[in-house]
């Protein structure tokens, strides 16, 4: 690799070298410098007195006797229950990836392989509705969810995730069918398969990885989700991300912020193995729908 | 494919996306015709041991019967849209009549809640975005330079700041501005003045919050730029090379008019990203300086004592009219290049 | 009985004409090729007789049965495809097997059919690799492979040799036709190579801009073209031809003049003759004019002319000499001339 193209002058690379330091500090800092102060307490992390508090917690070691302590975590898993906020979010997320993905392989599929006008009018639909914010869409369901009874189950929520994220879902994969030869299910048609039978046994098995890539999307959209899960979820069922909202609302007791800050850093933790394992599948993702422009 | 196997498989999608996304945009413009019924009130004597009196109030047992009879409300017909809490159509009339200059036009202006939830939406989603596809870009050459063991590392970071949900990742960032957090604090010191707050002042919060956007969604440009510099042709380039021009002139002349398409993609989907900011308003509990659409619509919802349903749909027809202006452009082009291709 | 009938077969797309009026009878065991430029809807016919794409009007029948309607599954057909539509998952017996599997052959048969389709595309040491870890040719051969594991109706190939390099062509297009009159099963193939039509064809098909141009043995075709774009299409190097005057039997066209032409056409014609029938004479011939190039193509050279608005070529022995600018000459008898009406572009008969 030492042609000219590619050689940098010694100015440039120590520029373009601190760059990125900066860049890494501004991107990486705040979540080490939370997930390092979670294991304080509040009086080291919000120090009024010297920030280096919060690295060597003068308070954590007085109240509590060791330079480390899991009070924040203890009061936000046992004490809020933020364990039973944990496993809604486990369900909403697992139903609403599966189900979306099915809808959505199958309505891809046909998108990617119809030839007729009508499939440009359904992406351009998408694209719309893909645009509104989801919290109009939440101001229509209130109303009706209340007069049907429906409203405040994890199900309710479930099959509105599944909907609200349709639209990306079948871009995505669309895009993705797209780039599978259509000789692939015509061979198998030829061979004397049904369409579908073409899709099950020679389009999918090829289609994994845009399926996976695809799933961890719905996966960020579900998860990271606030406002349906907020709006639609009653008390007892609701999932992780309003619940650490409703913590920030009893905060002004001493030592509650903490709890939000724990819980917080547990809401993180699931994202970070996330990138860590799937990080080639989120950069493919991101450029998949770019590439088709 | 014939029309009978699209449909097979393309009805569950379709069937979802009509039932929970159209069908409640029509719901929410027929929401936004009604208000919320008026209080019934009556009479009542109470009589106790020193005299009679009248007391007035809620009739809940008519209420009731009322709202079950008309869970929509009442019919109000566009009086929502023209009321002080959204167009304010004669607040603005009176403001235009009665004001001096344009400063004050405008500052009283800014006092009604749709207009400043508006400008606020509109000024974060045009700043935010050129912000953003520039970092990202300087970003993307920037990693694209540097040498391959460091890139992976370098990009697990970077994705942090996008991957992380909104409220949580607007809420890390509050409480180290906080005026008891670390940046809080450093900049109290910086400046010599230990009032200093971030979320005082609505300037402040302003670009607050718009520094969070780019923080936010700089990387997505990043990745997509990175991605996008992988596939720019070397012949070109080389080209380009022995035809004498720098590094500089490389870029300005090869890789941007390359990766043009790619902005262009950047720039709708941030558009339609930032139009909807909402959840980092709650995490930097910055609503008193700055609201935004969305969250107008979230605040009639949820924080009134009764959903306010006629003025959360009122505001949001609105914003979808935005979204579609937001759109038309998109859409147009879309349109030309499908009536181009054949077949 | 396999026999394939399309009965004035077209298909459009909005105003866009895809296929005109095909139609054509293909007689049992019989290999058939459509031969044209890209785009011509060679392969859109084929696809209309695989069932991949509606037919807009007209019928299509297999044997006794119209199968318009019909799904591909069940057709009974099977195709070669272009870019081979292999399976990447299974590897080379499991893609071999597929359509037994599909179509629900008894389990018990599956091993000997595969087998002896393996050894028919000679893949006995592929086996148990993977698509990916093949070359072209033997992906190719995987392809044909699948198509032959059961004997279908008819064969369907559509463009099979072009991702190959052009030794493996050669030597596949002999196996291909080795194999068809092996299993004596109806083929349509389907090629822009004018080579691959001539050499495995019964009967070619031209087609041009969605019409049958001509249809015809290899050397019907290539003897007697019916229009200038079939003359223009066929042979290596292709027909030359000059636009130009005739009357009383004479052609005369800038820097050419040919006498002794049939007397009873006359007005805007355009010659045609081939470069390998024409010789170089050192004086006295229907051309006279500043040569253009020599090129030695191994065992022949070719002197081209600028004739016109168009280059003419003549084949002569490797040995000639001349260069480039001196004025050469070539006699070109009336017998090796076609006429062709220069409007229509239809020949004109003799």
């Amino acid at each position: 690799m030492s042609n000219p193209a590619t050689k940098k002058p010694m100015p440039l690379v120590a520029l373009s070298i601190a760059f990125i330091v900066i860049w890494l500090m501004i991107a990486a800092f705040p979540f080490l410098w939370t997930m390092w102060g979670s294991f304080k307490v509040e009086g080291d992390f919000f120090s009024r007195a010297d920030w280096m508090n919060a690295i060597t917690g003068p308070a954590t070691q007085l109240q509590t006797g060791g330079r480390f302590t899991l009070e924040g975590y203890y009061g936000a898993w046992v004490e809020q229950a933020f364990w039973r906020n944990a496993l809604n979010t486990l369900i909403v997320v697992v139903f609403t990836v599966l189900i979306s993905l099915t809808l959505g392989t199958l309505g891809g599929y046909a998108l990617a392989r119809s030839g007729f006008k009508y499939t440009f009018w359904i992406l351009m639909a998408a694209l719309v509705f893909r645009a509104m914010p989801h919290v109009t869409l939440v101001s229509g369901y209130l109303l009706p969810f209340f007069e049907l009874n429906i409203w405040g189950h994890l199900t309710t929520t479930i099959v509105v995730l599944v909907a609200i994220n349709q639209p990306f879902t079948l871009w995505m994969l669309h895009s993705f069918f797209l780039s599978i030869p259509k000789d692939l299910d015509e061979a198998a048609m030829v061979d004397g398969c049904t369409r579908f039978q073409a899709f099950r046994l020679a389009v999918i098995p090829v289609m994994w990885p845009g399926v996976i890539t695809t799933g961890l999307f719905s996966f960020l959209l579900a998860y990271n989700d606030f406002t349906v899960t907020a709006m639609l979820l009653s008390e007892e069922n609701t999932t992780m991300v309003p619940q650490i909202d409703s913590f920030l609302g009893s905060t002004q007791e001493k030592g509650k912020v903490m709890y939000a800050v724990a819980a917080v850093v547990s809401a993180i933790l699931p994202l970070f193995l996330l990138i860590l394992f799937f990080q080639r599948q989120i950069v493919s993702g991101l450029t998949a729908g770019a590439v088709k422009g | 494919m014939p029309h009978k196997t699209f449909l097979a498989f393309i009805w569950p999608s379709l069937f979802a996306m009509i039932l929970f996304i159209a069908i409640p945009i029509v719901s929410v413009g027929f929401q936004s015709l009604y208000v919320e019924h008026e209080q019934i009130m009556i009479e009542a004597e109470n009589c106790g041991p020193f005299g009679c009196n009248s007391e007035v109030r809620v009739d809940r047992e008519a209420m009731e019967q009322l709202r079950e009879e008309q869970p929509a409300g009442r019919f109000h017909g566009l009086g929502t849209y023209t009321n002080p809490s959204h167009l304010a159509i004669d607040d603005i009339r009176e403001i235009v009549a009665t004001s001096e200059n344009f400063g004050e036009i405008r500052n009283r202006i800014m006092n009604l809640p749709f207009y400043k939830a508006l400008i606020f939406t509109l000024a974060y989603t045009f700043i935010v975005t050129p912000l953003v596809i520039v970092l990202g870009f300087i970003i993307a050459v920037v990693v694209n330079s540097i040498p391959n063991v460091l890139k992976g590392p370098v990009i697990f970071f970077s994705l942090l700041p996008m991957i992380v949900t909104p409220l949580v990742g607007s809420l890390v960032l509050f409480w180290m501005i906080n005026s008891r957090g670390i940046l809080g604090a450093a900049l109290q010191s910086i400046f010599g003045d230990p009032t200093l707050s971030l979320t005082a002042s609505p300037a402040l919060t302003w670009v607050t919050l718009f520094v969070y956007g780019v923080w936010h969604s700089a990387p997505f440009a990043f990745v997509v730029f990175y991605a996008g510099l992988q596939t720019v042709p070397r012949d070109t380039l080389e080209s380009a090379m022995v035809d004498g021009a720098n590094r500089l002139e490389r870029i300005r002349f090869v890789v941007i008019p390359y990766l043009l398409p790619l902005a262009t993609f950047i720039g709708l989907m941030q558009l339609m990203d930032n139009f909807r900011i909402f959840e980092p308003i709650i995490g930097f509990s910055a609503a008193a300086s700055a609201t935004s659409l969305s969250y107008l619509i979230y605040n009639d919802l949820r924080l009134s004592d009764t959903p306010l349903f006629g003025s959360a749909a009122a505001t949001s027809m609105l914003t979808i009219v935005g979204v579609l202006i937001l759109l038309t452009p998109v859409l147009r082009r879309n349109w030309r290049e499908f009536n181009r291709k054949p077949s | 009985m396999s026999r394939l009938q399309l009965k004035n077969v077209s298909k459009r797309w909005g105003s866009f004409v895809g296929v005109d009026n095909f139609d054509l009878d293909i007689a049992d065991q019989e290999f058939l090729v459509l031969l044209g430029p890209s785009g011509c809807g060679k392969s859109t016919t084929m696809r209309m007789i695989a069932g991949l794409e509606s037919v807009t009007e007209g019928e299509i029948w297999l044997g006794e049965k119209m199968v318009n309607k019909l799904d591909p599954k069940d057709r009974d057909i099977s195709m070669v495809f272009q870019s081979y539509g292999l399976y990447p998952n299974l590897t080379v017996y499991e893609n071999i097997r597929f359509p037994l599997r599909v179509r629900k052959v008894p389990k018990e048969q599956h091993r000997e059919m595969v087998m002896k389709a393996i050894e028919m595309v000679e893949l006995e040491e592929f086996m148990d690799r993977r698509p990916a870890e093949l070359s072209g040719g033997q992906r190719q051969r995987v392809a044909l492979g699948r198509a032959i594991v059961r004997k279908p109706t008819v064969f369907l190939m559509d463009e099979p040799l072009s991702n190959l390099d052009a030794k493996l062509r050669v030597s596949t297009r002999a196996q291909i036709k080795n194999l068809q009159s092996k299993l004596k099963v109806t083929t349509v193939y389907v090629t822009h190579d004018q080579i691959e039509a001539m050499t495995l064809a019964e009967r070619v098909v031209v087609m041009n801009s969605g019409r049958i141009q001509q249809v015809g043995t290899p050397t019907d075709i290539y003897n007697d073209p019916a229009n200038t774009f079939v003359a223009s299409f066929i042979g290596s190097p292709a027909m030359n031809l000059v636009e130009g005057k005739l009357q009383d039997g004479l052609f005369k066209g800038p820097g050419i003049r040919v006498e002794g032409l049939p007397k009873h056409a006359s007005g805007n014609v355009t010659l045609g003759f081939r470069a390998e029938d024409a010789e170089i004479v050192p004086s006295g011939g229907q051309i006279a004019a500043p040569m253009y190039s020599i090129e030695l193509l191994g065992e022949a050279s070719m002197i081209t002319w600028r004739i016109g608005a168009g280059l003419v070529s003549v084949k002569t022995n490797k040995d000639y000499r001349a260069e480039i600018g001196d004025v050469v000459e070539a006699r070109i008898p009336a017998e090796i001339c076609h006429l062709f009406d220069t409007a229509s572009g239809e020949r004109i008969k003799t």
